[in-house]
């Protein structure tokens, strides 16, 4: 049982200036842990998932999602506008 | 670090100690990695074959070899504990939620690698009583061997299964 759970934590991160040493010490894990979620390896607990979106002060379901995320630049500016 | 306001001195020694990067470069691929525990297995089996030399076979000489083994035996176990970031070594607060699952998994995965392995020496055992081989002087040699296995496999599952560390901040495997 392995339901793949997208998440779009590097990006937030990255736009927010986190290192992983600092998100990963904030919630309580090891700094690696941080690095498979972001690449897909773990999905996160509940409990840690709920932690995350805490510390970024945002939804769970704007960081965890089990669909694909879709680009940013289509939800800001509209899928296909310009075709 | 999970919990990190609990842990004892110790832990915070222990955990920093599994979490240094000096030996990195011999475990920063599955490649390495797996040389790294095969290296470990054949100075474990030297080492084993000449405490047996020199307790059951008397034979002084291999002291000597098997305390020339025990300081790359111990920089190799060092090594492997690096790569697993002491996964197998440091208590169970020390870790985080991905590290217990994996220790689990590991520690299954290496109990079932044990059973197979007893059933295997159990039919060996067998098979030798049967060909006339005294097995009864085999009985210290064999059970050593299997305690050491046993001792050790979680280990070795353990370095084979560490994946690689995750990218630099904002590389592309993200």
């Amino acid at each position: 049982m392995s339901e793949q759970v997208h998440n779009r934590l590097a990006m937030v991160r990255a736009e927010r200036k986190v290192s992983r040493q600092s998100l990963a010490a904030a919630v309580g894990v090891h700094y690696q842990t941080i690095g498979y979620i972001e690449r897909g390896q773990y999905n996160p607990s509940l409990d840690l998932a709920l932690k995350i979106a805490k510390f970024f002060g945002l939804p769970v379901e704007a960081l965890f999602s089990l669909e694909p995320f879709q680009p940013l630049t289509d939800q800001v500016y509209g899928h296909g506008r310009d075709s | 670090m999970a919990q990190q306001e609990q842990l004892s001195a110790y832990d915070q020694r222990m955990y920093a100690l599994m979490n240094r990067n000096e030996g990195a470069p011999l475990y920063r691929t599955a490649a390495r990695r797996r040389a790294l525990v095969a290296a470990h297995v054949v100075l474990t089996v030297a080492s084993v074959a000449a405490w047996l030399a020199t307790v059951v076979g008397q034979q002084m000489w291999a002291t000597w070899v098997m305390l020339a083994l025990l300081v790359p035996w111990c920089a190799a176990t060092g090594v492997i504990n690096g790569a697993t970031r002491g996964l197998l070594e440091l208590r169970s607060r020390a870790l985080d939620e991905r590290q217990r699952a994996e220790r689990d998994r590991v520690k299954a995965r290496a109990h079932r690698i044990v059973t197979w392995l007893l059933l295997a020496t159990v039919v060996g055992t067998g098979v030798a009583q049967l060909s006339g081989v005294d097995v009864k002087a085999l009985v210290f040699q064999v059970t050593l061997s299997v305690f050491v296995v046993h001792w050790l496999m979680p280990m070795w599952v353990a370095g084979l299964s560490a994946r690689d560390e995750p990218g630099p901040e904002g590389s592309e495997d993200e």
